[in-house]
């Protein structure tokens, strides 16, 4: 997929050639022009798919190659840059089909990111690896251009009297000598000169609690995707408030567009208000988040008796030119503001004694260091610093059920990863069980994490948390500056925000009804469903599923069965809690709730040809049989197919009719052994690893699928490398506690990466760089 | 068929059970077409010894309540603590700082010959508990949230973290920063942090959370003026009582 053409048009040598580099790099055939004339003659040699164009070149215009390009091969999808974004080129560029922009300066990575996901939209082959994305609307809106106009203080608040009168209005007020976000009636409650507000205006976009499905209890009913479509207006937002939305917006609008979310964003108004009076814990500036670009409807700057207000979109200019008198501001008000906002700078005290760019790489060599064990002693996993902060967004989803027992609502409320439960799974295990993996995680979050997945600051510099924090130990710039290295400066694009279609059944599962039950061992059953759709759950082996009991919640199960034996499909659970229990009460005809195929899955793809050796420890068995029946359907793809299986006794075997099939079929090398046994048991004895010592391998043709309960993967790696395998050639698949699925809970996150989007199935090699990993 | 429930009060003020009477008319016929209540001392008259689910208010605090627990206990598919003296101990554990019969002396004068008192103790230290509907008083929500979990065959999502995650989502400034003091960075949350929410301060009637921070805690309330006595003084409020870890 990746050898597809793209054409770079920039007049500037060190843009052309730097992009070129990077994208060659990165697998694609790329051609550059200096010139529209130049682009010209080449676009009709090449079958170009993506076109990267300056819209400022001398001679003829980028403009007018968008327009050749149009008429002649409009399958070419035209990525515009420019360091002078205009709202009316930009709406000339949409309506000659451009679809995205970029500002300059640029970083590399994200033009490429954005190159593949528009090659990736052109959906050329959908996989079933990749749940279909949310149609995407190519067109790219730069909002109105950032014209500034002078309003009267008493024009503003005549504003925002008859925005109460249509929204919700909520900003900022005072209370017992801080500030609060709260409902506003009336203009005159605002108090818009304040230094921080206690909590983030955020909580209108990601509440404590929402309702994200109603449901009915018992069979057929499907449960129903519930969004707030409540206009609101947030009156009085910082910019480094709005730059903390705007790291929101990418979390929750582009991947799995997230419909809950999409709802509140898209009808709130943000008028926000440049920050005169910095908080002393405030450290924005470092941030590079104390001035806002995008992300408002309207921007204000106090000029004492009137505002400036720089106009962010076209209902910010709507709301001016109904309620207001506007006028062009003069040199003296633009004089004026400028020297506002340059006092205001002058007046933080805090800052970041490296450059923010350095942060990732930072903290990448500091993970070992001992300050987060040190530091960490006094935190009291209270959850303080992650409540109040404004990027924070992971969340908890449980069911709620009306005293009735008939009807009831899944509820998601917010979550931290600070909190000593976050990590931990049904099973019992912990995977972040200490204080300092903790605290070390989320400051990791604020400078790394995020960073690197959204493209956005993580941590916005408003100080909430420091003020929060009793312990004292909160403010990532303490914990940035406390650890020190070098990096080489990273630069960040500028990404405007572009028209989003939510998935609205991001979270409302699809029915499936049970058609068999089958005890495999105390207690473990299998089920095997069928969607009530009729359609294929469409998955790999490896992924997968969300299964919903409505009332009691929503769990993670591997897919036990293989996409070659369509129809139906089954998943096996081992009872350990509440949902798991109630998976087990069902009967044959119970209808219940599916999400998904999530997840990577097995690359069955790179197995092919391979000799591969199974080895599952317990209900590690589960996800694997799935891809041993997907090898064994598919027979002549593979080379030899061993499989090692360990139980703790012989009561706990799952599959007991499997195994024996296995035993007898000449396709399967079979081996198994328990770890204690009865006197009955004639076979082996001995944990699994004891069986890898007996099996002749090929390292140079051999991969290893390894499943099974935490504890094994470390001594079975041992074993494994003593047979000479790659770390490329070792694959697990990782257990991890997982609510959402879809990349946004927070859950499942191993150091950056989400288990639930990346995983859960990973190389050896790829888990050497993730040290919470094994 | 509904399951049969039946309350119990031990030593406590049964302000536990009169909070359950405060749902309102609606939730309460909700609540009486899910469960039978068959023993409730404050509402009901009738007496059964025949019950699912029993609720149980109050510490042990006598000799003779021991046999009667373990009586309910006994009888009992689940057993639920009811509020802060069942659940943690709660107040009247304080007067186990005195011997018994300065304790009894203190409360009975010269009548104390007549009673006898053992040191408080929440339910937990004389029969296994399956669930806890924490608080003094207890919310009424997390009670009614228990029993749909109990007849949904879940378990309850009770939070394990502390109030301040509840306090910081309902938007309240903090004590602290007001010049008070408070416990919730080390008090098991559920409660929606409805004291602060209210003017008030948390006093750590729900508990402690599983892995409290102490240290950490009585650094802060120090640092925030508190002298050793104080601070020694502040937690044992609710939480004299420290539980030996048993499941």
């Amino acid at each position: 997929m990746k050898n597809n053409s793209i054409l770079i048009v920039d007049d500037e040598a060190i843009v052309r050639e730097s992009l070129r580099d990077w994208l060659v790099v990165a697998g694609y055939d790329v051609s550059t022009a200096e010139t529209a004339e130049e682009a010209l003659k080449l676009i009709p040699k090449k079958d170009f798919s993506v076109m990267v164009l300056d819209i400022r070149l001398p001679g003829r215009t980028g403009l007018s190659i968008l327009k050749e390009v149009k008429a002649q091969r409009p399958w070419i999808k035209s990525i515009i840059i420019t360091a002078y974004p205009s709202d009316e080129t930009m709406k000339e560029a949409t309506k000659l089909g451009a679809i995205d922009y970029m500002v300059k300066p640029l970083a590399p990575d994200d033009l490429e990111h954005l190159v593949r996901e528009t090659i990736e939209s052109v959906g050329k082959e959908p996989t079933v690896i990749t749940p279909p994305k949310a149609a995407r609307k190519p067109a790219a809106k730069a909002g109105e251009l950032k014209k500034s106009v002078v309003v009267s203080k008493q024009d503003f608040k005549n504003l925002v009297n008859n925005l109460t009168k249509t929204m919700d209005v909520y900003g900022v007020k005072p209370k017992h000598g801080k500030y609060v976000y709260d409902r506003i009636n009336k203009a005159d409650e605002l108090a818009l000169n304040y230094d921080i507000t206690v909590s983030p205006p955020t909580v209108y976009l990601l509440p404590a609690r929402e309702t994200i499905l109603k449901f009915k209890l018992g069979d057929g009913a499907k449960p129903e995707p519930v969004t707030d479509n409540t206009s609101r207006a947030i009156v009085g937002v910082h910019p480094y408030d709005i730059r903390a939305i705007e790291m929101l917006d990418e979390a929750f609008m582009t991947a799995n567009p997230d419909p809950d979310y999409i709802a509140r964003r898209q009808n709130t108004i943000i008028v926000g208000v440049e920050n005169l009076n910095p908080s002393p814990k405030s450290f924005a500036p470092s941030m590079g988040t104390h001035l806002a670009e995008n992300g408002y409807d309207l921007m204000l700057t106090d000029l004492g008796s009137k505002y400036m207000v720089a106009i962010g979109s076209k209902k910010g200019s709507d709301l001016l030119k109904r309620y207001t008198t506007t006028n062009e501001p003069t040199t003296d008000d633009i004089a004026r503001q400028k020297e506002v906002l340059d006092e205001a700078l002058t007046k933080y005290q805090l800052h970041l004694d490296v450059p923010r760019e350095r942060l990732p790489k930072l903290l990448e060599d500091s993970y070992d260091d001992v300050y987060w064990q040190s530091r960490s002693e006094t935190c009291l996993s209270c959850g303080s610093c992650v409540m109040v902060c404004p990027t924070c967004f992971c969340f908890d989803v449980q069911d709620d059920v009306a005293l009735n027992l008939k009807e009831g609502q899944r509820i998601r409320q917010r979550d931290g990863c600070m909190l000593v439960d976050f990590a931990k799974v049904a099973t019992g295990e912990n995977f972040r069980q200490d204080k300092a993996s903790r605290f070390r995680h989320r400051i990791y979050r604020k400078g790394k994490y995020v960073i690197e997945r959204y493209g956005r600051m993580g941590c916005v510099g408003c100080g909430r948390c420091a003020v929060a924090c009793l312990a004292e130990i909160a403010s990532p710039l303490e914990a940035f500056n406390a650890i020190a290295a070098s990096w080489r400066a990273k630069q960040t694009a500028q990404r405007v925000l572009r028209e989003i279609y939510p998935e609205s059944e991001l979270y409302a599962p699809r029915l499936a009804q049970l058609v068999r039950v089958e005890q495999l061992a105390a207690k473990e059953k299998v089920f095997e469903v069928k969607l009530t759709d009729g359609k294929e759950l469409g998955h790999m082996p490896g992924q997968f599923i969300s299964v919903s009991i409505m009332g009691i919640g929503e769990s993670p199960f591997g897919v036990a069965s293989s996409p070659t034996r369509p129809g139906s499909f089954e998943f096996a659970v081992r009872n350990v809690g509440s949902v798991t229990n109630a998976i087990h009460n069902l009967k044959k005809g119970d209808v219940l709730g599916i999400r998904g195929p999530f997840g990577n899955g097995f690359n069955v793809k790179a197995l092919e040809g391979k000799d591969i050796l199974f080895i599952a420890g317990g209900i590690g068995l589960f996800p694997v049989r799935s891809l041993i029946q997907y090898v064994m359907d598919k027979r002549k793809q593979f080379g030899r197919a061993i499989v090692l299986f360990g139980a703790r006794t012989p009561a706990e075997r799952l599959f007991i009719d499997e195994l024996a099939a296995w035993k007898t079929n000449p396709d399967i090398e079979f081996y198994e052994t328990v770890d204690r046994g009865t006197p009955d048991w004639t076979g082996n004895v001995g944990v699994i690893t004891t069986l890898i010592p007996k099996v002749q391998l090929d390292p140079r043709k051999t991969v290893a699928v390894v499943v099974g309960p935490p504890i094994m993967y470390r001594f079975v790696i041992v074993e494994l490398k003593k047979k000479d395998l790659a770390d490329e050639n070792i694959i697990m698949s990782l257990e991890r506690r997982m609510k959402c699925g879809v990349g946004k809970c927070g859950h499942c996150q191993i150091n950056g990466i989400y288990v639930c989007q990346e995983g859960p199935v990973f190389s050896l090699a790829q888990l050497r760089n993730l040290r919470e990993a094994v | 068929m509904k399951p049969k429930v039946a309350f119990f009060d031990f030593t406590g003020c049964e302000g536990c059970q009169l909070d359950v009477l405060n749902l309102t008319g609606e939730e309460l016929l909700d609540l009486l077409g899910a469960i039978e209540i068959v023993n409730f001392r404050e509402a009901i008259s009738n007496r059964s010894d025949d019950y699912d689910i029993a609720f149980v208010e109050g510490s042990i605090s006598r000799e003779a309540e021991i046999p009667r627990l373990q009586k309910i206990r006994a009888q009992a598919k689940v057993l639920v603590a009811l509020g802060a003296c069942a659940s943690i101990g709660g107040v009247n554990c304080l007067k186990n700082h005195l011997p018994m019969e300065q304790a009894l002396k203190t409360v009975y004068g010269d009548a104390a010959k007549y009673y006898d008192t053992i040191p408080a103790r929440p339910i937990n230290a004389v029969v296994p508990v399956d669930f806890y509907v924490r608080g003094c008083p207890p919310q009424t929500v997390e009670l009614v949230k228990v029993v749909k979990a109990l007849l949904l065959g879940k378990k309850p999502d009770i939070p394990s973290y502390p109030v301040c995650t509840e306090c910081k989502l309902a938007g309240n400034i903090c004590i602290f920063e007001l010049g008070k003091t408070c416990l919730g960075p080390v008090t098991r949350a559920g409660c929606n942090a409805i004291c602060v929410s209210g003017g008030r301060k948390c006093w750590g009637c729900r508990g402690m959370v599983d892995e409290p921070n102490k240290n950490s805690e009585e650094e802060i309330l120090k640092k925030h003026g508190l002298t050793p006595e104080q601070v020694m003084d502040k937690f044992n409020i609710y939480n004299t009582y420290v539980p030996e870890v048993k499941k």
